[in-house]
């Protein structure tokens, strides 16, 4: 057995050659194979020697006894530490060395009664199902303080000779072959070791006395059994199955008289049982005959499929291996003690995770310690501020789910929501720490109370000094700052929506004076203030405007502002449009603003407007050329704009129900201007507008004429 | 019990097989046992897994303890689909080399480019110099 040990090991060896750092050689993992070689024929001496004759009289049981094969170790040991077998071999050494079962129940009832370690290790078959609160009968299992791996205290044999017969109606956990986890090819958790399976005991139908029981005998020989390879749980369930068919030689006494099989008691992993799963439906066991019936009821066989290897097994276990079987397959089980994955997973997976024997390592308690200290962190005074996106996420999601409601798909699946504590603002004052008895304050240097560490003094250079790159530089800095200041302006305007609505009757006029009192900043802030009520200058709006961030703050804010703000801000890029272009060409964040302008534009009165399109095309201007205007018409925001614009101006103009202001119009005369030029600017030249308004040829046939108008046409 | 739903919480990966990308590139591949509040793993059966072009190799490493703070992210393993993959794996000592060669041709290349780079008179801007917003 232990060959395949030992290439495992040089394999390992040569691998940890390969690297520079030196590994601890086999982990020990070397060491423990050897160990587990061991423990398995120690036990099967022992079981042979356990054996009684006058219990022999099944003879299904007497043939499984003579096919009892060799020790083997179980399958293909690879090397792949993925492999679950390599994982039990490490497992199977100290379960299989405490093979004595007899420890009867009533030692587990009553605390009187030293634990047995023992118990713990042994029963693997507890692994197999979903970890449960106690039974009420059984009460709470005692804590075992032993964790797996220990080796046994007491020496196995006299507990053998522990028969108690059990007048209590105690109900005694079927000990299964689960519980031996390495032959069936089984991984299951240590902590499944304490789960008692009281789901098959509870309104179990039968009495106490004809619980099953597997005495040494035929655990040994189920090991044997299964010695010759892995076997699946599934193979599990035939074993048991078979066990049905040789009925009537089963002698009673081996129901009664057993020695009985501890309850598996908690074992230090298990520290506490965690909330269980939404109570998984009591005993689902298809297979229990109704009404607790004699025993030999118990036994009549099962409809279930004819099990070759099962033979030896008694009758009992077998129904209840296969009902265990059953079980698992039908409940949830999650090991982590949390339904979250429930009814997702196929059973080849859960059965995958229940053969895992180092699942919850991490006990319900650590895991409700660590949730617990991520639910604190999201307490907040102030959800809207510190967990604006999830806030904001979750409620797109429940609009979207209200809606989808309305159309009348009926109640949609409750989306689990996180409930995150809502905590009061507390105003904490802070005072510093005082000791008693002492001489004056003591300064105490904390987090709320720093003390200056560094005498760091911040000498700014005088004005001939810095070069010019560095002026510029901090000009940009200062804009920046500004940028940022006025964002914080504009996301809390942007609030007042919200909390106008959360806030009382009386608080509201407050809040509207402190929001057009912030509008008001933020403009200021975009135009530059100045003492005197004219802006003669742009130059500090077009610094807002030449960072990408600033572009896309005017977008925002220009909703906010009124008509005229709005209006200055339009004619200032208007003007400087070329500039802003010729800026803008890396980022091209221009296009965010076309948006908010056309809204502007749509309450633009005519001067205004014509205004515009004298800004924007810088006509009428002498020369021939009109490089202003190349720039804009070469420019996707540019002519974008400018079509807007000229929309916007045709359908004032054909609004106006007033003739005579066509004549002496000064929009009349821009606008023959304008075709002039575009009439006279290569197409090629021309950019791809964002959209094009329908209305501009219109707008271009009361100025030209026909053929000129085609050109236009052709052009755009 | 669904532990905080609509949070990013590791309780429910808990024993499941997760690949794990760390900070300094290493990717590995274990159970996770354990967590913290720091998002600190506990990795059992580590595999540190090691990728060049369309082969990999794995390396046995026994029990990770990771530092959460080195963590750049960390997703479930499908076990069914795992095996799903169109990489192929070699050994370790010949991923190894096909790591040492990559490693060595990349030098080269970045090499040559800054060589390339200085001839004509520019130079790779560091991160750290940037001035733009």
């Amino acid at each position: 057995a232990s060959r395949a040990d030992d290439d495992w090991q040089e394999a390992h060896e040569r691998l940890a050659e390969l690297e520079d750092k030196a590994v601890a050689k086999g982990d020990g993992g070397g060491e423990e194979q050897d160990l587990l070689g061991d423990p398995e024929d120690a036990l099967a001496e022992r079981l042979t020697r356990l054996v009684i004759d006058s219990e022999l009289e099944d003879p299904a049981i007497m043939r499984a006894v003579q096919t009892r094969g060799p020790v083997q170790h179980p399958g293909g040991l690879n090397s792949s530490i993925w492999d679950s077998s390599a994982v039990l071999q490490r497992i199977r050494g100290p379960l299989l060395a405490q093979e004595m079962p007899s420890v009867s129940v009533l030692d587990y009832a009553l605390p009187q009664r030293p634990p047995q370690p023992r118990e713990e290790e042994r029963d693997p078959s507890e692994r197999a199902l979903p970890r449960r609160s106690s039974s009420p009968v059984i009460g709470s299992p005692p804590v075992r303080a032993v964790p797996i791996g220990t080796p046994p205290k007491q020496p196995a044999g006299p507990n053998f000779t522990q028969q108690i017969l059990c007048p209590k109606p105690v109900h005694i956990r079927a000990p299964m072959q689960q519980r031996y986890p390495a032959p069936y090819g089984d991984r299951m958790s240590p902590n499944q070791l304490c789960n008692v399976p009281n789901s098959s005991l509870l309104g179990h139908p039968f009495p106490p006395s004809v619980s099953p029981v597997l005495t040494h005998l035929q655990r040994a020989q189920l090991l044997g059994g299964a010695q010759a390879g892995r076997m699946s749980p599934s193979q599990f369930a035939r074993v048991s199955g078979l066990v049905g068919s040789p009925l009537p030689s089963v002698n009673p006494k081996l129901l009664q008289g057993r020695v009985r099989q501890m309850m598996p008691p908690a074992s230090g992993f298990r520290a506490f049982f965690g909330a269980p799963p939404a109570p998984p439906p009591p005993p689902s066991q298809p297979q229990h005959p109704p009404g607790p019936g004699p025993h030999l009821q118990s036994l009549r066989p099962q409809p279930q499929i004819f099990r070759p290897d099962t033979t030896h097994l008694h009758p009992q276990h077998r129904r209840l291996l296969h009902q265990r079987q059953q079980q698992n397959r039908n409940q949830h089980r999650s090991l982590n003690g949390s339904v979250g994955d429930r009814g997702g997973h196929r059973s080849s997976h859960q059965e995958q995770m229940r053969k895992d024997p180092y699942a919850n390592l991490m006990l319900q308690r650590e895991k409700d310690w660590v949730s617990k200290i991520q639910m604190m962190q999201l307490q907040s005074t102030d959800p809207y501020l510190d967990d604006y996106y999830y806030q904001n996420y979750f409620q797109k999601l429940e609009k979207l789910s209200a809606a989808e409601e309305v159309q009348g798909d009926g109640p949609k699946k409750e989306r689990t929501k996180l409930i995150t504590p809502q905590v009061a603002k507390l105003e904490h004052t802070y005072k510093p720490v005082q000791f008693e008895g002492s001489l004056g304050k003591l300064t105490v240097s904390s987090v709320n109370n720093p003390r200056k560490m560094i005498d760091a003094v911040v000498t700014s250079r005088g004005e001939d000094d810095e070069t010019k790159e560095k002026q510029v530089r901090d000009k940009r800095r200062q804009t920046l700052v500004t940028i940022e200041k006025t964002y914080s302006l504009l996301l809390d305007v942007e609030d007042y929506e919200r909390r106008y609505l959360l806030s009382l009757e009386g608080e509201r006029p407050a809040l509207m004076g402190d929001r057009k009192q912030k509008i008001c900043e933020m403009y200021d802030n975009l135009r530059g203030k100045v003492p005197g009520h004219e802006r003669p200058s742009d130059d500090h709006f077009m610094q807002i405007m030449c960072i990408r961030k600033g572009k896309r703050l005017v977008a925002r804010i220009l909703p906010f502002l009124s008509p005229e703000q709005a209006a200055d801000v339009l004619l200032a890029t208007a003007r400087n449009l070329p500039f802003l272009i010729k800026k803008d060409a890396q980022d091209e964040v221009l296009p965010c603003l076309l948006r908010p302008f056309s809204h502007v534009l749509y309450h633009l009165p005519l001067g205004t407007v014509t205004t515009l399109v004298q800004q924007l095309t810088n006509l009428p201007q002498s020369g021939a050329a009109n490089p202003h205007l190349a720039a804009v018409l070469q420019n996707k925001f540019g002519l974008s704009l400018l079509f807007l614009v000229l929309s916007r101006g045709e359908e004032l103009q054909s609004s106006e129900a007033n003739t005579e202001l066509i004549q002496d119009n000064p929009w009349t005369e821009l606008m023959l201007l304008a075709t002039r030029e575009l009439l006279r600017i290569p197409q090629a030249a021309l950019a791809k507008p964002v959209s094009t308004p329908s209305n501009l040829l219109s707008l271009f046939s009361r100025y030209v004429d026909q053929q000129k108008l085609n050109l236009l046409e052709t052009k755009l | 019990m669904n532990y905080m739903p609509g949070t990013a919480s590791l309780i429910q990966d808990i024993d499941k097989k997760h690949l794990v990308l760390l900070r300094d590139g290493r990717t590995l591949i274990g159970f996770l046992r354990s967590i913290d509040q720091f998002a600190n793993l506990v990795l059992h059966q580590t595999v540190e897994r090691i990728h060049v072009g369309k082969k990999y190799g794995d390396i046995p490493r026994g029990i990770f303890v990771v530092r959460g703070e080195n963590v750049v992210l960390l997703g479930e393993i499908d076990l069914e689909k795992e095996s799903d993959t169109p990489l192929q794996q070699v050994s370790i000592e010949e991923i190894l080399e096909e790591q040492r060669v990559e490693l060595q041709a990349k030098q080269e290349s970045e090499k040559l480019k800054v060589q390339a780079l200085k001839e004509r008179g520019l130079s790779v801007p560091r991160a750290d110099t940037l001035d733009e917003y």
